[in-house]
């Protein structure tokens, strides 16, 4: 038994300590807003938060986890109050198929959380390991530009 | 990997060039058997053969290809990607060589001291994964740059003889990037021997008084 902290609630999950976290987050506990992409950290679609910083969760044992909070799409903002991310992302309509977008917001989101104005090639450079197969890269890095003012109070 | 807990605090000799010292060295948890060299009791024929082997180990390219330059960008070595490349995904380590300025490298090389089983999946150590400092260049350096590099302690963070030796045990009880070295998992060609094999060429050629060759 594993004790997992997801979106501020304490879990206990049955898997083995090697499982990864985007499988126990899965499978075992029925968040499924944190998709499943490639396995290898090739394509970013499982990217949630430990402590605020983004990560694959396929390449997350488990076991190795710890007392660090984890952050679904799902525990970042709500229907009713979408994280800033999120606001700017229906505002500008990213999303195309969908598959891709919960891992594309919560790299935006951390890379905002650590460089509240990120340039051009920062913005690239982070985003570039989060494919989209639809091409919604130019929306998503608008998006994220929206999202950078809003926060800083633009 | 079998862990063997050596003891905490034994009194090692470790010669360095034609003196000899005496120091006390804390060892961690590693299986590594350190059997340290008085300094002048190696030829330095013998100390230039042992560092002929410790460079094709640094000169590997589990080893350079996170010894790159101040671009910052790691290489990827694949047979199967035709060789030797620039790391995917537009990837920079940034000044900070963790990536902090851009995407962190942690992002997908975990911290983790579990076995590295994956083919084609970012690996893992015991260490958060960075790049090396600048100042310690060996992506495309030959034998005579990286050995002067590695014995002169303005630019290789501040180590004698002694110094280097404890990195390698220091690491190795982390499982950190030189144990990685000898172990990628994964399917990947591992550096050249066993990390025991590159602590004892490290302990001669300390002996010998870290001699480099000429050209
Ligand atoms: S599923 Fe994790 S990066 Fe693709
Ligand atoms: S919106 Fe379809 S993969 Fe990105």
């Amino acid at each position: 038994m594993v004790e997992l902290r997801v979106n501020g609630v304490v879990q206990q999950v049955d898997v083995e300590e090697e499982m990864p976290l985007l499988w126990a987050l899965r499978d075992a506990l029925g968040i499924t807003g944190t998709k499943y992409g490639c396995g290898i950290a090739q394509c970013g679609a499982c990217t949630v938060h430990l402590d605020g910083r983004a990560v694959r969760a396929c390449q997350v044992a488990v076991g190795d986890v710890g007392h660090r909070e984890i952050t679904t799409i799902e525990g970042l903002g709500t229907p009713e109050s979408p994280h800033p991310v999120q606001a700017a992302w229906i505002e500008l309509q990213v999303a195309q198929c969908g598959y891709c977008q919960s891992g594309q917001i919560m790299s935006a989101a951390a890379l905002l959380e650590r460089t509240p104005d990120p340039s051009d090639d920062q913005i690239d450079r982070v985003l570039s390991a989060n494919l989209c197969r639809c091409g919604t890269y130019p929306r998503i890095k608008s998006a994220v530009k929206l999202a950078a003012q809003r926060l800083q109070g633009g | 990997m079998s862990i063997r807990i050596m003891s905490l605090s034994c009194l090692l000799m470790l010669g360095l060039a034609s003196q000899s010292v005496s120091a006390e060295v804390e060892e961690g948890a590693h299986d590594l058997s350190v059997e340290l060299k008085p300094g002048g009791s190696v030829s330095n024929a013998d100390g230039l053969a042992a560092w002929d082997r410790i460079y094709a180990v640094v000169s590997h390219p589990r080893c350079v290809n996170c010894h790159t330059d101040e671009g910052g960008i790691p290489m990827w070595t694949d047979d199967e990607l035709g060789g030797t490349r620039p790391h995917g995904m537009n990837i920079s380590a940034g000044e900070s060589r963790q990536g902090r300025e851009f995407l962190e490298c942690e992002t997908c090389h975990q911290t983790s001291t579990r076995p590295n089983t994956m083919p084609h999946a970012p690996p893992h150590a015991g260490i958060p994964w960075q790049l090396a400092p600048v100042e310690f260049l060996w992506f495309g350096q030959d034998s005579k740059t990286i050995c002067e590099q590695i014995r002169d302690p303005r630019r290789n963070g501040g180590r004698g003889g002694r110094g280097l030796v404890e990195h390698i045990t220091h690491d190795a009880s982390l499982k950190g990037f030189i144990a990685w070295a000898f172990d990628p998992g994964g399917g990947r060609e591992p550096a050249p021997g066993t990390l025991q094999q590159h602590l004892d060429d490290t302990i001669e050629w300390v002996a010998a008084g870290m001699p480099c060759p000429q050209e």
